[in-house]
């Protein structure tokens, strides 16, 4: 190979990684070869820091089709079909780039479900960012919105719903994380691999430019000033081609042609020739001619690792090429046959006629990983968790209502979400705003059955107590799921931390794991895959964001006209309230927004009775005893109930004395957090049934008051006087419209 | 104070793609016959008037007002002002 060759001490790896290179090589590397071990070697693509703890996360279950390390978790739904889904971080490149770089993330993510032969029917997303009230946290949301809107809207794929999460450690590294589910026959599972030699490669989609180049390892790095130099990363997505490279997948794994389907993200074409390869246990070799590039002077390894958008990796046989190329040109999308998969174990790319890439497929997909060390961070010993504050007065009580419902963390997301298209394709029945969990019917597949599709994190509690936060994100992405009517069914988990050699951090990575692993196994569900974003520090004002898992929590529902949503149905329906309340208040809206402290207990998931509220929940809904529902968790009960009656333009009137807890206390019971609680609203003939199923698991449902026709939200304490007393109407205008007013400026009424 | 007349250029970095431009070049230009047309790069143009004490003043009223309202995105964005006479 007689062109220009890297020094070893020039190229960007760890010494182990050099190591686990020259060992197997002996020799030097050419660029496009180091250029792809390096970007193999990132962290977003290798996985290196998380790989040693993730098998903490049970992967197995009866339903599980494909578990972690394909593209997305797939899983048996039944009536022969199966759910696909996944999400994904963009955080780095959305925090330079709001719009392109939360729209490439939804595009990024359609891919994933699509490379496995699914039919993407739903988006959900997750953000982070500072203080509402500050004006870059404006700008990233204005435009993250925009993106995620003008990507999925185009490509026609209605969104299930997600999360916001305000904090100032977020103020420069925000967090945008999207997933997407899909719906597909079993029997066309396409998988990433390469499996005959003699099969050919086949590249589809748009051409290849620099953009994205070093993406990956980009993403591993630190933002920093310089990073607004960092622009040739920036990805431009094309939602109406995405389309139609749907469409045409779709259709080419329908007619039989397809062997094996990779998308391109991270690392491009590198990724997708050695992973098919590593998969199949074969090899592949391309021209690097046959690429189609869009900027003329590119490098050989510009284009092997550029991340430009809409392009998709297929393997066929050599009699289909001109099968599944028919197909593309119905669509009429370009594509090319790069080459062809051999037995060698390699990857090669030859360059006017010579190679200039020759790597054993595993160099490039099975990294060594890295040993991080963890250690106990000592900001926890600061933390004071018998902490309580001084009771309020009675007469203070309204106030603190009125300013929780009006805080960052609490405020309704319509704002947002009214630039989603919530309906195209026609498959959602409970949409954004209405219920814990989005859900979609699946007639268009012949099911009467529905998927349940939920977002859920709480960076506040897994910062304070990352092993009860981490395994309380999963119960409550549970519980949204549950409170729909849909049995939680499997789980991905999007894990954003900062710098995983901060031994600091990286402790708090291990215990979040360790949560969400002990969370998964008391509630028996599987984890199918995920992502793990690190680096998410800001160098600047030397800040890690604090731990964020987020989890997509997907829930299956027999009969979709049964889920349930979260509003009140009528006038004098029973309140019920399941679950037994405790003083946890660490973390919470109440603590953080009222009291302004880090101190307090932070709700633990009670492991032995989850799985049983979950299971009752479900039963309750499906056997038509409830008329809403609603779980409790931001905010506490207050907030839950005040919210099921701004849903309704109905009041309540509730007696907090009645409900079982650990306190007295008035402030704990309101706004405590702890998990596993659900409010159901019922019909006087079907209180006893409610109460008989969550009792035959020792689980407290305990009628707390009634739905009224006043508009008012009334709470007395076991007399007849009310401890609050607000109208409706004054808490809704605050809730529903502080975001729109810090975004547009006043509204003028 | 005089009046000026600037427009301010707001389009895609050179190497980024320009799905819009694409788009209009291959789907209108070439396939209704207009096979001539090499490249299309689609962007937006403001055209501003104001009031300022001379021409540079005003260009450079709109330099900061566009960086500082994030009229465009630096980091995916070419910005030209340009004075009209």
């Amino acid at each position: 190979m007689a062109q220009e060759t890297i020094q070893q001490d020039e190229i960007n790896l760890t010494a182990e990684e050099k190591a686990a290179v020259f060992k197997v090589l002996q020799r030097d590397l050419t660029l496009p070869e180091a250029a792809m071990l390096e970007v193999m070697n990132s962290e977003h693509c290798s996985y290196k820091s998380s790989r040693p703890i993730l098998p903490l996360l049970p992967t197995e279950g009866p339903r599980v089709i494909c578990g972690p390390g394909e593209d997305a978790g797939v899983v048996d739904i039944g009536d022969g079909l199966a759910l696909v889904f996944k999400l994904e971080s963009h955080n780095h490149p959305s925090a330079l780039d709001p719009y392109n770089g939360a729209a490439t993330g939804v595009g990024g993510i359609i891919r994933d479900i699509l490379c496995m032969g699914a039919r993407p029917i739903g988006l959900l997303d997750s953000f982070r960012f500072g203080k509402l009230s500050d004006p870059h946290t404006k700008w990233l949301l204005k435009h993250v919105t925009k993106g995620v809107g003008g990507y999925g809207n185009c490509v026609g794929i209605a969104n299930a719903g997600g999360e916001i999460e305000f904090d100032p450690s977020f103020q420069i590294n925000c967090l945008i994380n999207v997933g997407c589910f899909g719906i597909m026959r079993k029997d066309e599972l396409a998988l990433s691999t390469a499996t005959t030699p003699g099969d050919r490669l086949i590249l589809l989609g748009g051409s290849t430019g620099r953009d994205g180049i070093g993406g990956a390892s980009f993403a591993s790095k630190d933002i920093t000033e310089e990073s607004e130099s960092d622009r040739g990363a920036v990805q431009i997505g094309d939602p109406y081609m995405k389309k139609l490279i749907i469409e045409a997948t779709l259709e080419a794994i329908k007619s039989g042609v397809v062997e094996g389907l990779k998308d391109l993200g991270a690392a491009g074409v590198t990724c997708s020739i050695s992973e098919t390869a590593d998969a199949g246990g074969t090899g592949t070799e391309i021209d690097l001619e046959k690429i189609r590039i869009r900027e003329d002077d590119m490098e050989p390894w510009e284009i092997l690792v550029s991340e430009s958008q809409e392009r998709m990796f297929f393997v066929v046989k050599p009699e289909n090429v001109s099968k599944i190329g028919a197909i593309f040109a119905k669509y009429e999308l370009p594509y090319e046959d790069l080459g062809v998969v051999t037995d060698s174990g390699k990857c090669v790319v030859n360059h006017k006629g010579k190679p200039i890439v020759d790597l054993p497929a595993h160099l490039l997909t099975k990294p060594p990983a890295a040993n991080r060390t963890a250690e106990y961070p000592d900001y926890l010993d600061k933390l004071d968790r018998k902490w309580l504050p001084k009771e309020p007065e009675t007469k203070e009580l309204n106030d603190i209502c009125r300013k929780i419902m009006a805080s960052d963390n609490i405020i309704s997301r319509e704002w947002v979400y009214r630039q989603y298209d919530t309906e195209v394709g026609l498959y959602s029945t409970i949409k954004s705003g209405q219920g814990d969990g989005g859900v979609f019917r699946l007639t268009e597949f012949g099911s009467k059955k529905g998927i349940a599709a939920t977002f859920d994190g709480n960076s506040h509690h897994c910062y304070l107590d990352p092993y009860n936060g981490g395994a309380g994100v999963l119960m409550e992405a549970c519980s949204n799921v549950a409170a729909v009517g849909a049995e939680p069914i499997a789980f991905t988990d999007c894990l954003n931390f900062g710098n995983p050699e901060h031994p600091k951090v990286f402790w708090t990575f291990e215990k979040v794991v360790e949560g969400i692993a002990d969370a998964a196994k008391a509630l028996d569900i599987p984890c199918v895959g995920g992502n793990v974003s690190f680096y998410n520090h800001d160098q600047v004002n030397n800040v890690a964001v604090k731990p964020s898992p987020v989890i997509f929590a997907a829930g299956l529902i027999d009969d979709v006209s049964k889920a349930m949503n979260n509003k009140f149905k009528a006038p004098k329906q029973h309140i019920i309230l399941i679950g037994e309340t405790r003083t946890e208040i660490g973390g919470s809206e109440y603590t953080r927004v009222i009291h302004q402290t880090e101190n307090g207990q932070v709700p633990k998931v009670d492991f032995t009775t989850a799985k049983n509220t979950l299971a009752d929940m479900v039963s309750i809904i499906n056997s038509e005893l409830v008329t809403a529902s609603h779980d409790l968790s931001k905010g506490g009960l207050f907030v839950t109930l005040t919210e099921m009656a701004m849903a309704s333009n109905l009041g309540y009137n509730i007696d907090i004395h009645r409900m079982p807890a650990d306190t007295e206390r008035v402030d704990i019971r309101l706004f405590s957090e702890t998990h596993g609680r659900f409010l159901v609203t019922v019909i006087n003939e079907n209180l006893g049934k409610v109460v008989a199923q969550f009792a035959q698991h020792q689980i407290p449902a305990t009628l707390i008051g009634t739905v009224t026709e006043d508009k008012k939200l009334l709470i007395s304490n076991g007399n007849d006087t009310n401890i609050i007393e607000l109208p409706l109407e004054e808490i809704k205008q605050k809730w529903k419209f502080r975001m729109e007013e810090e975004m547009e400026g006043k509204i003028q009424k | 104070m005089p009046k000026f007349s600037v427009e301010i250029i707001i389009e895609g970095k050179k190497n980024a793609r320009d799905p819009e431009g694409e788009t209009i070049m291959r789907d209108l230009m070439i396939k209704h016959g207009y096979d001539m047309v090499e490249s299309v790069r689609s962007g937006k143009i403001l055209k501003v008037n104001l009031e300022a004490k001379d021409e540079n003043a005003a260009e450079e009223i709109c330099l900061k007002m566009v960086n500082e309202l994030r009229i465009y995105n630096p980091v995916a964005h070419m910005c030209v002002i340009k004075l009209v006479k």
